[in-house]
């Protein structure tokens, strides 16, 4: 069985900040790392990996360059090899554009039998990327997947939509989009990491993928950034002092005249 | 032609609320609103009382009941099929899903098809001229939002979970129902459903009208207990932040408020010992009032509050629970 994982290059979201003033996200020195829900696909796969004979695990980076060391502690996890895909054209806001750039590259290095990815991404929350990508190789698309097993050539997943815990089985290849509460990701330690030997890392060029950058910047792009404002819900932000003596009665009385206490 | 909007939900009160937001953006540009309905599996009882139900009159000109050849549900591929066949030969400026369910792989997989552009978790969305959309959502997890015009036309757009309210109904001329078999892509028969497990659910957090949310400020699970009183007496639905359900799994998944988790809109929600981060606050921006008690003078919490009591949740929870059993006793308000 072949796998492929599609990981995304992030800041670390819990660390990004807004600038009233610039109106910019701060991401200086802020941590980057592989995107939340995509290290639970990554466990996925690996977990796939070591409960059956003859598979391999793939991941396929986005991010460019500086994403070269994310993507050796994805590999590190136990994955067979990594691609780190050429940067440039990365976007939170348009699945659109970075389904394609996904979809031509998991053809370019063989296609899979299970293309695996996170639910959402850290930094886009959409959702969107890899049902996708399923569209455009089509093929099912299962998600989001709590738990998970395959043989020869079928997955079977079981899928939470809320009120229901829904069991499937589809034959190979399927997209499947993993949720975060069904494993938690090994952490690969430094030395892991550290051991990543350059031949188990490759480069995929747009060029490689017949997406000059060019067209990807004009004619696959579907969406404009117009403007970013904070996200912050406005508050009174108000502090009631004192002992929890003094301090409860007066958030008692606040609450009573907000007209929120029954 | 004039211009339409395609519209589909999971139930009816997504149904209604993503109809809502398309009669707006079809108002601005003198256009029309198609609703997609999936029979028989989406739906209960008839198309009618669907329609009654969304409240579409006066919303929708037009609703298309999809007939599921015998063997198909409702999935991600087969609303984008009903989508797609009710797109075929209009003008369709943009196309609105309520989230839920499938919705995210309905929307993806139609604007593939469609060659359009597509976003999910939008808390505003405007028809502006020319056939282009512009959308409010998300970034990083709530840091900003982000502004986006979608170019590429049509827009398929997932609304915010919870955040779109399907309003009053409007009243007006009820839509017209036209019924139609669904042609069903082969992808869609290359799934079988083994088993389904309905979750038993044992909160509300949605339409609760005050939620009391517990975070890493509690030291060890069985100390959960304080807040019991206190949830009873303030008649509340119990949250919580992640570490507490995914890392500790000490509540439910069906507890965790936030961006992972639900999207609340309580009048009063109470957080206990959670420092706030926007991840978490990006559950509770429809809260009407938030308190919070907090140990840390410094917690992202105390900004992100309306009231907020710095203190030890360990003496600060009981004090309150005493306060209101004896408000209680007293007759209540103003007592
Ligand atoms: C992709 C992604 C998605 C996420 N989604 C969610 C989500 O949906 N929901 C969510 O909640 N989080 C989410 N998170 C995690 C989020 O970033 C925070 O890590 C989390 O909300 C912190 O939980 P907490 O406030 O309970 O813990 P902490 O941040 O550790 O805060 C604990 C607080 O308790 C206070 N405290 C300690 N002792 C006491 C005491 N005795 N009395 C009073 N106060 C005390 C501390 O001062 C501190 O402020 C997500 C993260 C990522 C990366």
């Amino acid at each position: 069985m072949r796998i492929i994982v599609c990981a995304k290059h992030v800041f670390d979201s819990t660390e990004v900040r807004f600038n009233e003033d610039t109106k910019e996200l701060l991401t200086v020195n802020v941590p980057v790392k592989i995107s939340d829900y995509d290290r639970n696909a990554l466990e996925a796969a690996v977990a796939l990996k070591e409960a059956g004979d003859d598979v391999t695990v793939e991941v396929i980076m986005s991010g460019g360059q500086a994403a070269l060391k994310t993507l050796k502690e994805a590999v590190a996890m136990g994955a067979d090899k990594g691609y780190l895909l050429e940067g440039g054209w990365e976007t939170a806001f348009d699945p659109m554009l970075s389904m394609r750039v996904l979809a031509r590259a998991i053809e370019a290095i063989g296609g899979a039998d299970l293309v695996l990815c996170g639910l959402v991404s850290e930094d886009g929350y959409n959702g969107l990327t890899p049902p996708a990508v399923a569209e455009l190789l089509g093929v099912p698309y299962l998600a989001p997947v709590v738990n998970l097993s395959a043989d020869d050539d079928t997955v079977t997943a079981t899928m939470d939509l809320g009120d229901v815990l829904q069991t499937v089985r589809a034959p190979f290849p399927c997209v499947l989009g993993i949720d975060s509460s069904m494993n938690v990701p090994r952490l690969p330690t430094v030395l892991q990491v550290m051991k990543v030997k350059s031949d188990r890392v490759a480069t995929l060029s747009l060029e490689d993928l017949g997406l000059p950058a060019t067209a990807l910047a004009t004619e696959f792009s579907t969406v404009t950034l117009d403007r970013l404002e904070s996200g912050a819900a406005p508050r009174k932000a108000l502090i009631i002092e004192g002992s929890p003596e003094e301090a409860v009665p007066s958030l008692v009385t606040a609450l009573e005249r907000e007209g929120v206490l029954a | 032609m004039s211009p339409r909007i395609v519209v589909a939900g999971y139930d009816a009160r997504g149904t209604g609320a993503a109809a809502a937001v398309a009669r707006e953006m079809a108002d601005s540009i003198g256009g029309a609103v198609d609703v997609v309905v999936l029979v028989p599996s989406a739906i209960p009882g008839t198309v009618e009382a669907f329609v009654e139900e969304a409240g579409l009159a006066g919303r929708a000109e037009r609703v298309v009941a999809y007939e599921l050849p015998p063997g198909h549900a409702y999935s991600g591929v087969t609303v984008a099929d009903a989508l797609v066949d009710a797109a075929a030969g209009n003008d369709v400026s943009a196309v609105v899903l309520a989230d839920g369910p499938f919705a995210r792989e309905a929307a993806a997989r139609t604007a593939v098809r469609l060659d359009g552009a597509c976003a999910s978790m939008c808390s505003t969305v405007e028809a502006v001229a020319g056939n282009l959309v512009s959308v409010t959502r998300p970034a990083y997890g709530g840091v900003a939002l982000a502004h986006l015009t979608l170019k590429a036309s049509p827009a398929v757009v997932v609304l915010a979970p919870g955040g779109a309210s399907a309003g009053t109904a409007t009243g007006g001329a009820a839509p017209a129902v036209e019924r139609k078999a669904l042609t069903v892509s082969e992808v869609a028969g290359r799934v079988t459903v083994l088993d389904e497990t309905p979750v038993v659910k044992t909160c509300d957090l949605e339409h609760a009208k005050v939620v009391v949310s517990v975070g890493r400020g509690f030291a060890k699970p069985a100390d959960l207990e304080i807040i019991d009183d206190l949830v009873g007496l303030l008649d509340a639905e119990v949250g919580c932040s992640r570490p507490i359900a995914e890392d500790f799994k000490w509540l439910a998944k069906e507890h965790l408020v936030g961006l992972t988790g639900a999207t609340v809109t309580p009048d009063l929600y109470l957080a206990l010992g959670i420092s706030g981060q926007v991840q978490h606050l990006a559950g509770i921006k429809g809260a009407k009032i938030v308190a919070a008690v907090n140990s840390d003078g410094r917690s992202p919490i105390l900004k992100n509050a309306d009231y907020a009591l710095v203190g030890d949740l360990y003496k600060v929870v009981p004090a309150l629970t005493e306060h209101l059993r004896k408000r209680k006793a007293n007759g209540g308000a103003g007592g």
